[in-house]
């Protein structure tokens, strides 16, 4: 994307943003509350149409797609989603599908919801209904929901891209964990990969690049965790930063005070 | 967990139902018909069979009395039925239907306005014929749910004690303008309130059932098509918008659709409240949520339910009968306060309050 600006109600969320998200890394937008992290989010994942600027995947513009093409190029998983009705886990997954298949799902389909339940390890509960689940199961469905919407055709093998908003929100440490490796390893195939994440040091473990926003601007593109240091994190997010080594790992964490 | 039941069996199940109730509806009442009677009649008035004199009341009686009413009230059910389905997609909640949200009491306030004025003070509609009917009541049923819409989902997501308050104040507000106008009418079903507010199908002719059956026809079949959006809303609207459906626009045709069936409705046979919230209620609990299911499934419930509420109408104070509303109202008010206190009592466990 390029020079994209985004404005409402007469007040500028964001103001002249460049960025690429290249296929195969986990990109991470950072930023305070109210930086426009999630309307850059949506924008790049053409939910919402940008004031100016160009919005492009793999060179074509993103307005250009029909809604049922651009959803099978491109999936999103937000926070933790409620449902108010009793549906099945894998009729959930199904709907990952539907941009798809007309009227009802083809073989292809049933296999690939199949084998994304048993790749989120929910395969056992595919016949429970959602509200019952944990808020962890329950998100590792819509994760099984959107990598089925956009699961690797082996015959075109067109690029494919993630876009996590706040993925984690509210969830425990494992289930974080779970998520987003295995939004990493999406990434390890091929896709591209975008989460606005708000955990500093999650994201910093997690990401492979990082986009720091700030009041509707890019303030930095680190393509290594390295190049994101006190300086900019402390002004960013006025706290005080401060690396801790983990001698384990042979790299740092983020203490951050006052 | 018992085993689950396939969609065929319940498609069956909900069709033998349906056929049972309708045959019931049909013999039982004032006037009782065997089934051998109803294929003479029926032959007879058809032209296949010659007209015996002897027979001349028991068929005027079933093909200009009994059966538009069968069918009107079959129609009425399928209507609610599924309206009550879209509007809890639409809302997200399952505690809504047309007459908690003001839908039908919008669009009988609108029909009565044309009994009311008809031909005099709304020229322009009068010049409309018969189509003036419909097109008033659709426009007080748009313009209620429109409202209560708006008012529940402010910021985003629908709250439902909002949907719920708002629903009560236009109901409110209709019933007082439908009561002014039948207090003030000449015209004497205009005058019968109990007709707009409980509801009836004494009054069914051929020409109702025509248009609510061409009314309901297109709406099912609009309504056929957007199952799968149908679901997908269920997520969010940025989640369907993902999914490739355009959600404003899936929630106009929706609105406009549901409101085009449950107006035709209520203009010829009343506020009818309850049968929308207790159908997919029911087949949620029988089957599933899944909205490819319930749509059809809503139509087939909704109709067998409504044949046999109104069968129990004619029998329960006999020779006399009940309008529809009382005992819908009977069956479903205690079904709705269950699920307010199955949705109160799960936003407790989950710390919430509000929606």
């Amino acid at each position: 994307m390029s020079g994209v600006a985004y404005s409402a109600g007469g007040r500028a969320i964001l103001a002249d943003v460049a960025a690429t998200f290249p296929g195969g890394r986990v990109s991470v937008v950072l930023g305070p509350n109210g930086a426009g992290k999630s309307t850059l989010l949506k924008i790049a994942a053409g939910l919402l149409a940008a004031s100016a600027g160009d919005v492009s995947y793999g060179g074509r513009a993103v307005a250009s797609f029909a809604p049922a093409e651009l959803a099978r190029t491109r999936a999103l998983l937000s926070q933790h989603v409620e449902l108010a009705f009793p549906l099945a886990v894998e009729d959930v997954v199904l709907m990952g599908r539907y941009p798809h298949f007309g009227r009802s799902p083809a073989s292809r389909d049933r296999a690939v919801v199949d084998a994304a339940l048993a790749l989120v390890g929910i395969a056992d509960r595919r016949r429970q209904a959602y509200p019952t689940l944990s808020g962890g199961e329950q998100q590792k469905t819509q994760l099984a929901r959107v990598l089925a919407q956009i699961w690797s055709d082996e015959r075109s093998g067109e690029p494919k891209a993630l876009f996590l908003d706040e993925p984690t929100a509210n969830l425990d440490v494992h289930h974080q964990i779970h998520i987003l490796e295995t939004a990493r390893e999406l990434a390890r195939a091929g896709c591209t990969v975008v989460a606005v994440l708000h955990d500093l040091n999650t994201a910093l473990e997690f990401g492979d690049r990082f986009l720091l926003l700030d009041a509707g601007r890019v303030v930095q593109m680190a393509s290594r965790r390295e190049e994101l240091g006190a300086d900019v994190l402390e002004r960013v997010f006025q706290v005080r930063a401060r690396a801790v080594a983990d001698p384990g790992r042979g790299d740092v964490v983020w203490r951050f005070s006052r | 967990m018992a085993r689950r039941l396939s969609y065929r069996q319940v498609y069956w199940a909900l069709g033998t139902l349906l056929a049972l109730s309708v045959l019931a509806s049909t013999t039982i009442g004032a006037f009782t018909f065997t089934p051998r009677e109803v294929l003479r009649y029926l032959s007879q008035a058809l032209g296949f069979s010659p007209r015996l004199a002897a027979d001349d009341l028991g068929r005027s009686v079933l093909v200009r009395l009994r059966l538009p009413r069968v069918l009107l009230g079959g129609l009425t059910g399928a209507v609610l039925g599924v309206s009550g389905t879209i509007m809890q997609g639409l809302f997200r909640n399952p505690i809504v239907e047309p007459g908690l949200a003001g839908t039908s009491a919008c669009a009988a306030l609108g029909a009565s306005l044309m009994f009311v004025f008809g031909g005099t003070s709304l020229l322009a509609f009068a010049s409309l014929g018969s189509l003036a009917l419909p097109l008033l009541a659709f426009a007080g049923g748009f313009a209620a749910t429109m409202l209560v819409y708006r008012v529940s989902s402010a910021f985003g997501r629908v709250n439902v004690f909002t949907l719920l308050l708002a629903g009560i104040a236009v109901n409110a507000l209709c019933n007082a303008g439908t009561g002014y106008l039948s207090f003030i009418a000449r015209d004497p079903q205009a005058r019968n309130i109990t007709f707009w507010n409980l509801g009836t199908f004494t009054t069914a002719d051929w020409r109702g059932v025509a248009l609510v059956a061409a009314a309901f026809a297109v709406c099912f079949v609009w309504t056929m098509r957007e199952r799968k959006a149908l679901n997908a809303l269920m997520l969010g609207e940025d989640e369907a918008a993902a999914l490739g459906f355009e959600p404003r626009a899936l929630i106009l045709r929706l609105i406009v659709v549901n409101t085009l069936m449950v107006a035709v409705d209520a203009a010829l046979v009343g506020v009818i409240a309850f049968v929308g919230l207790v159908v997919p209620h029911l087949l949620r609990i029988a089957r599933s949520a899944d909205y490819r299911f319930l749509v059809p499934a809503s139509a087939l419930l909704g109709a067998a339910l409504m044949e046999i509420v109104d069968v129990a109408a004619r029998l329960v104070i006999r020779p006399g009968e009940l309008p529809i509303g009382i005992l819908t109202a009977v069956i479903g008010a205690p079904v709705f306060l269950a699920m307010l206190l199955h949705q109160q009592r799960a936003s407790r466990m989950l710390g919430v309050t509000g929606d």
